[in-house]
């Protein structure tokens, strides 16, 4: 795995390739083509080059390949807040090159070339039984080439024995109960190669979102012991650079209800929209800035006017009126699912109840 | 200052309005007609711009293409997107799921050029980062009868450098057709807009000129904005010419019917606007043809108009160094609109009675650091138009708040100067 040309990914393309096809304009007439989607394997060899065009090819995952457990050159991470993506659980692996670590200079972590970051999502059945049956939907890798990091979505077959990978993207219906008991029915979009940057995008560069040094600065069990997760990467000779906990930043999580409101919406926002909403990002042209470290009230959007916001600003004036959840613009788009209107704007097509109550109460707190 | 304009919002809470502006869903061509292409067509549409190499040409062929995903060109140099035709081939965003615009386009000379893009949720074409984009003979427009479903911008490049919109047509667009925003060095030309609330717009951007257009049935024809608060703070240099900026009476559809204002600074046009500045620096508009535009030919304005916050790093509120010269205005076309309350303003504390459509206006705020009067016309607001005697302009002054709007139709303190405002586009002009 050093040599990191990339294929000419069009022979991968084959038109016999089958495509779960969803009409779901108009719930009255939903016509349902569900052809199966069990594209056939050739055989592939793990040549090094990248990218490959079934998930197994790159050996990740031991065993039962859906059982997703991981070889022991992976490394599970998880980020202190979470992006929503449709209710998607999500599991996820960094992958170094032998005799390679990371590195943290001046807070920014950077992994060496040729990491590989796989982040599988997935739904199970019942969500009030997490580990029970689930259905994988896609997993999306990030390889860090020599000329910087490039996206590879593959999305997994029905009979959950492979994923391949399509450029194009595609779209599935998934049906699961959720922890309350309720039956849900989400039309879920897998984004395309090239949407990936719509969110993973620093100055028009592709890059990593959760691996930074303020999502990872915190504790995670890792077989039965809660460590810290640089301190752990540290520990196992794959990071340099980490000084202590204290001595980096870090970001809450913003499902634990017992820290301030305040930090936990931030947290919200940063992970769930400063992406794009920050100078480096896609966003910049609306001047609204959304990250954990911003504390300028018009860059957060208080009684800011929106720029090109067209349809996504309703009938409100501000991103946020403090005091006014429901005449800001913030709350206005987290709470919609029309296209146009909805943020963020991929990623989506459900609400985020939990994440728009959170920035409710947050904007309703402010004074 | 800043609360003594705030109180517009309020003015005219009583008065019932039911104005009759039109509204119009004209299409250039039915592009239904056109064969639909299959789904591994389309899909072979997407995974070229996907695959796209450096320096080659995307040739789109005949027909309608019904997009389910965006089509976006990302960090890619020297190529060319080359449809058959704008009224050929026929991209249509109608059933996009997910994103906001259409066509999403990053990188280097790149040219967009004979095609269509029908109905993006969003925006029709988004160019961002872009040095060095061209559109040429692109269409984008929205065929939905109802136009609340209408996106936001038809053409829209923004933090760009070296554009050039050539013969394109832009219609429907709940915003601007034609928006270039916080970008330099811009052309466009020979372009249409129509049906949009804003025909074409420049906002926050510098050396930017605009000529041989045509702008009509729009609420507003054509804009140049400076907005606060943006990473391109502050805009200066542009030159209006040689355009047709008529029959902008479109009722301004912004926000839903029965809705005013929102925050977004175009649903606050009044419909039957030629030129609007607002917070514009070192514009020339000359030797337009600004006919029938019922409210206002050229309306001079100053951010503080909104009531909105003014305070924002590196921007002014302020509009200042206008030049207008050589434009021929009609006010044939009925009464000022009531709608919005810029149109109230123009319609009943004009200088020249009631319900009267004015050829120019000018909200007369200024800068105090400036000078002390506006009689000393401190703002370097010029106007030298043929006939301006037989002109209808209005100076308000708003300085001491709804209570007392005042009015002059005194020009004089503006007649006799001149700005120079400096642009130059040669550099681009053989794209």
């Amino acid at each position: 795995m050093t040599r990191l040309s990339k294929k000419n990914i069009a022979s991968y393309l084959s038109l016999s390739f089958l495509l779960v096809f969803f009409f779901s304009c108009q719930k009255e007439d939903q016509v349902e083509q569900s052809l199966a989607f069990d594209p056939q394997k050739d055989h592939e060899e793990a040549d090094g080059i990248y990218p490959y065009d079934w998930l197994s090819t790159y050996g990740f995952f031991e065993g039962d390949l859906k059982s997703l457990t991981p070889s022991q050159k992976l490394i599970e991470y998880e980020p202190a807040s979470s992006l929503f993506t449709d209710y998607a659980l999500k599991s996820r692996f960094v992958w170094m090159p032998e005799d390679s670590k990371a590195a943290i200079i001046n807070d920014k972590l950077t992994l060496p070339v040729g990491s590989v970051l796989i982040k599988n999502f997935y739904y199970p059945e019942d969500y009030s039984k997490p580990e029970g049956k689930r259905r994988i939907i896609e997993t999306r890798l990030m390889i860090h080439q020599e000329k910087g990091w490039e996206a590879f979505p593959y999305i997994w077959n029905d009979s959950q024995t492979d994923a391949k990978l399509k450029v194009v993207g595609g779209e599935t219906t998934v049906s699961f109960v959720n922890e309350k008991g309720e039956d849900q029915v989400i039309n879920y979009l897998i984004p395309n190669k090239n949407q990936c940057k719509t969110c993973h995008n620093e100055n028009e560069k592709l890059d990593p979102l959760g691996v930074e040094v303020k999502h990872l600065n915190h504790e995670k069990d890792f077989d039965g012991k809660k460590i810290n997760q640089l301190a752990y990467w540290t520990e196992i000779g794959k990071l340099e650079g980490f000084e202590g906990v204290e001595n980096h930043p870090s970001m809450v999580d913003y499902s634990n209800e017992s820290l301030p409101l305040a930090d936990r919406a931030k947290a919200y926002l940063d992970i769930n929209c400063a992406h794009c909403h920050r100078e480096e990002g896609p966003a910049s042209t609306s001047g609204l800035f959304l990250s954990y470290e911003q504390t300028d009230p018009l860059k957060l959007g208080i009684n800011k006017t929106p720029v090109a916001a067209g349809n996504g600003a309703g009938s409100h004036q501000f991103d946020i009126v403090p005091g006014k959840a429901d005449e800001s613009i913030l709350v206005h788009r987290m709470n919609s699912t029309a296209v146009g209107v909805a943020m963020p704007e991929i990623g989506r097509t459900s609400i985020h109840q939990e994440g728009v109550e959170l920035i409710r109460a947050w904007i309703n707190e402010m004074k | 200052m800043k609360a003594k304009y705030i109180p517009f919002f309020s003015l005219f809470l009583l008065v019932i309005i039911t104005s009759c502006s039109e509204t119009s869903n004209e299409q250039l061509f039915d592009s239904s007609l056109l064969e639909k292409r299959s789904a591994e067509e389309v899909e072979k549409v997407v995974e070229d711009f996907i695959l796209a190499e450096d320096s080659t040409t995307i040739e789109i062929g005949e027909g309608f293409f019904d997009l389910k995903t965006q089509l976006i060109l990302d960090s890619k140099e020297n190529i060319t997107i080359q449809g058959a035709g704008m009224e050929k081939t026929v991209l249509s965003f109608r059933n996009l799921k997910t994103g906001g615009e259409g066509m999403k386009i990053v990188g280097k000379n790149i040219t967009v050029k004979d095609l269509t893009i029908e109905d993006a949720p969003g925006d029709g074409i988004k160019a961002q980062h872009t040095d060095g984009l061209t559109l040429r003979r692109v269409h984008a427009t929205w065929t939905h009868g109802d136009k609340s479903k209408n996106g936001t911008y038809a053409l829209y490049p923004v933090q760009c450098k070296n554009v050039v919109i050539d013969e394109c047509i832009a219609a429907h667009s709940r915003d601007a057709g034609i928006y270039v925003g916080q970008s330099e060095n811009i052309i466009v030309k020979n372009s249409l807009a129509y049906g949009n609330v804003a025909g074409i717009e420049i906002e926050n951007c510098d050396n930017a000129e605009v000529f041989g257009n045509t702008a009509r049935n729009n609420s507003g024809g054509i804009l140049v904005f400076n907005l606060p608060g943006l990473p391109k703070s502050d805009g200066k240099g542009t030159k209006i010419y040689n355009n047709k900026i008529i029959d902008n009476n479109h009722k301004n559809f912004a926000t839903p019917i029965g809705e005013g204002p929102n925050g977004n600074t175009v649903t606050m046009i009044p419909p039957g606007s030629g030129v609007v500045l607002l917070a514009a620096k070192e514009v020339e508009v000359f030797d337009n043809e600004i006919l029938r535009n019922k409210t206002v030919g050229v309306a001079i304005a100053s951010y503080q108009i909104t009531g909105f916050p003014t305070d924002a790093p590196n921007w002014s509120p302020y509009t200042h160094d206008i030049f207008l010269h050589g434009n021929s205005y009609d006010r044939s076309e009925g009464f000022p609109d009531l709608s919005r309350e810029l149109g109230q303003l123009v319609s009943m504390y004009n200088a020249h009675g009631k319900a009267k459509t004015q050829d120019i206006v000018y909200d007369g705020i200024f800068d105090e650091s400036r000078g002390n009067s506006i009689a000393q016309n401190p703002m370097n607001i010029c106007i030298s138009e043929p006939g301006l005697e037989n002109l209808y302009f209005t100076q308000f002054d708003l300085s001491e708040g709804e209570e007392n709007i005042k009015s002059s139709a005194d020009v004089s303190p503006f007649s006799n100067c001149q700005v120079n405002v400096t642009t130059d586009v040669s550099f681009i002009s053989s794209k």
